[in-house]
């Protein structure tokens, strides 16, 4: 109801102000140009991102103090500490970065956005700024409407900085003509009452405009034409500094939980610091003028002063909250906790993941992996195997020596639970990307989707196995049962490597080309199986319907294998999207592995193709 | 930052077909050596195996290292076919 009210209440006071005052109406304008300006700098740097991004937070955010850098240099850059918010959330979604490293990009971001504060009232208020604004203008334009991603990026930044200056401008001008008219300092509220009302008015302003870097701007802008007063000036950005939080909240709203845990715990550490800022106020202001004059700022330079204001309290809040980390995650993963869903459900597949097409990427592959979790699951219990006992370092002859009695698993029905929504979700998300992804990314989400068909394939062959391997690994007949119990073991082996490639930490090519073994293990079984067959067959040790579902079978096991290998040089490489290319150009074919399979052994003859199974 | 490193920082931003091949060039050519070193570190264990079952996977990974390797350099060399035939 507020919602539906909140806007047309706006438009309608906006009106009014327009209609009363043509310098309100040059405010207001400034202050649209200026946010205009931040969305199409934000939409620049989002040309930029396309693994660099990716690159940075892997190498940045292993240790606190590098997410906090990570955090303030970013958000000096780009001078836009929601992007920056938006940017770890949808990683933070997509389970790219952890949340300690989440929140310490945030902090970080608080400490960058205060640059902004010196660079407009350092810079934007001595200097022309829109002789600036007009060339940046034309050549951003310019650069538009190239072809080249990159181009373009640049020319989103280079309008974006000019639309900037042009808003600072407007708003510089307007202010300076309402002094003539008006003058708001006749509102000023001295003492508490007027911090706390100028905090609500700032929070409530940066609520509106979404942006506390525009509502600082206007903050110095008026202070500048001395519209507000230095001491209402300072409250102004206490709310603003609050305010900000609403782009992580409405971020986080379509965010998975943890991407909520974030937006609660930025807005945690800007009420906190907020809170001391305002208790604290009138210390503070005496800490600013004794760093102003230690700076050499003079001491009715106020809009410099609120730029030392801005960086001493956001700092404080800093060396408040940093070593209260650690125990503010634990609280925000007590407190909200994921709710236990289904097992088919997703968990990275959400609104925020699809921010970014490296969020995107990531999301995709963390739920395939999640999907082949499920997955490996039930391929284990289809070889009455439980997959605990195939991840544990027990030697695997013990574990099927000691598994000998078969568990009844219900492939289809599982497939049902765990599987096939899943794998639906996944292909939806990864169909319904709108962005823009560059030609690695779109092969990489190719790749990605295969790898999420190999492990319903290779769910679907170990159905067909499972039924004759149930009979014949617990039959009377010891070699039937010893050859059934040989592809158990193999097939067991395949995913306990597959695990601990998973599970190594270095990003090394050799050890995704290194899978292939497991192919070229499985094929050259399967060749070997027609040699001892035929020697079982001859000796009338097995029957013939033996024999022929043992090669079916076999044939399964192969192709189980074939498609678990696949999915794992995809999923499991640590590498970056042009070196997962070449690894996966170098990986051999089937018939490149079945040629190599025969010249290790010459003497066996080629695989017969498998028969209808009995 | 070398001079070398600063052109080819350059190239990547002006991103063209004749760069993204040079760039797959470089990353094959990357992996090719590392493959060598792992053929060659493998070679090693296996001569030095005692274990039947053992050797058999050394040899399966030598063999197969080799082949990738080999797959590796073939593709390399039609890449600089290309390069040859465009300019």
């Amino acid at each position: 109801m507020l919602h539906r009210l909140l806007l047309p209440t706006l438009i309608a006071v906006l009106m009014y102000g327009f209609w009363i005052s043509p310098d309100f109406k040059e405010i207001a304008a400034g202050v649209a140009i200026f946010l205009f300006g931040m969305l199409s700098l934000e939409e620049g740097f989002k040309a930029f991102t396309g693994g660099l991004l990716e690159k940075l937070l892997k190498k940045t955010t292993n240790k606190l103090w590098k997410s906090l850098s990570f955090g303030v240099v970013s958000t000096t850059l780009m001078q836009s500490s929601s992007l920056v918010s938006v940017i770890t959330i949808s990683f933070l979604s997509a389970g790219l970065i952890s949340l300690t490293a989440g929140v310490g990009i945030i902090f970080g971001a608080n400490l960058g956005t205060t640059t902004g504060a010196w660079l407009v009232a350092g810079l934007g208020l001595k200097v022309k700024i829109s002789a600036y604004a007009m060339p940046m203008l034309v050549l951003g334009i310019l650069l538009i409407f190239q072809k080249s991603k990159e181009l373009k990026g640049v020319g989103y930044v280079l309008a974006g900085l000019g639309f900037l200056f042009l808003g600072i401008h407007y708003m510089k001008e307007g202010f300076e003509a309402f002094k003539d008219t008006i003058d708001l300092t006749a509102y000023a509220v001295e003492g508490y009452a007027g911090v706390f009302l100028f905090t609500l008015i700032g929070l409530f302003a940066t609520v509106v405009m979404q942006s506390s870097h525009a509502t600082l701007v206007l903050i110095i802008t008026a202070l500048s034409a001395q519209q507000i007063t230095y001491e209402n000036a300072l409250a102004l950005a206490i709310g603003a500094n609050i305010g900000t939080t609403i782009t992580a909240i409405l971020g986080s709203l379509s965010a998975n939980i943890e991407g909520r845990r974030l937006a609660v715990a930025h807005l945690i550490f800007n009420a906190v610091t907020g809170f001391v800022a305002i208790l604290f106020i009138y210390q503070l202001t005496g800490l600013v003028d004794t760093v102003s004059a230690l700076a050499g700022i003079a001491a009715d330079n106020y809009t410099l002063k609120l730029a030392v204001f801005h960086t001493i309290f956001n700092t404080i809040g800093v060396l408040l909250m940093l070593p209260v980390i650690p125990a503010m995650v634990r609280f925000l993963k007590r407190t909200f906790k994921a709710e236990p869903g289904r097992r088919s459900a997703p968990r990275y597949l959400n609104d925020a993941a699809s921010e970014l097409p490296e969020a995107t990427l990531a999301a995709v592959r963390q739920e395939t992996l999640h999907l082949f979790d499920n997955a490996a699951a039930i391929i284990a219990g289809g070889l009455s195997l439980k997959l605990s006992d195939i991840k544990s370092d027990e030697p695997l002859e013990e574990i099927i020596f000691k598994a000998r009695s078969v568990i009844p698993v219900d492939i289809d029905q599982q497939y049902q639970e765990s599987v096939k929504s899943l794998y639906a979700d996944i292909v939806d998300f990864s169909s319904s990307y709108q962005g823009e992804m560059s030609a690695d990314q779109v092969e990489e989400l190719f790749r990605l989707r295969a790898a999420g068909r190999d492990i319903v394939e290779a769910i679907k062959d170990t159905k067909h196995l499972q039924k004759n391997l149930s009979r014949y690994f617990v039959a009377d007949n010891p070699y039937i049962q010893h050859e059934y119990n040989t592809l158990r073991m193999r097939l067991a082996s395949v995913l306990r490597q597959l695990y601990q490639v998973r599970e190594q930490e270095r990003c090394d090519s050799t050890l995704i080309l290194a899978l292939d073994r497991l192919r070229l293990d499985m094929e050259e079984y399967d060749h070997n199986l027609n040699h001892s067959l035929s020697g079982l067959i001859r000796q009338k040790l097995i029957s013939g319907p033996m024999s022929v579902s043992l090669m079916n079978d076999s044939g399964y096991a192969s192709d189980v294998t074939r498609n678990l290998v696949q999915m794992g040089e995809v999923l499991f490489s640590k590498s970056d999207l042009t070196v997962k290319s070449v690894e996966q150009s170098l990986l051999l074919d089937q018939d490149e592995i079945s040629e190599l399979a025969r010249s290790q052994n010459p003497d066996t003859p080629i695989r017969q193709e498998r028969s209808d199974q009995i | 930052m070398n001079v070398k490193k600063l052109i080819r920082k350059a190239e990547h931003f002006l991103q063209t077909e004749d760069q993204k091949r040079k760039e797959k060039k470089r990353y094959l050519k990357k992996v090719i050596r590392k493959l060598r070193k792992h053929e060659k570190k493998l070679q090693k264990e296996y001569d030095t195996c005692t274990s039947f079952e053992q050797s058999r996977q050394l040899k399966q990974e030598i063999a197969l290292a080799y082949n990738q390797r080999k797959k590796g350099v073939k593709m390399l060399k039609s890449l600089k076919k290309k390069k040859k035939q465009n300019a």
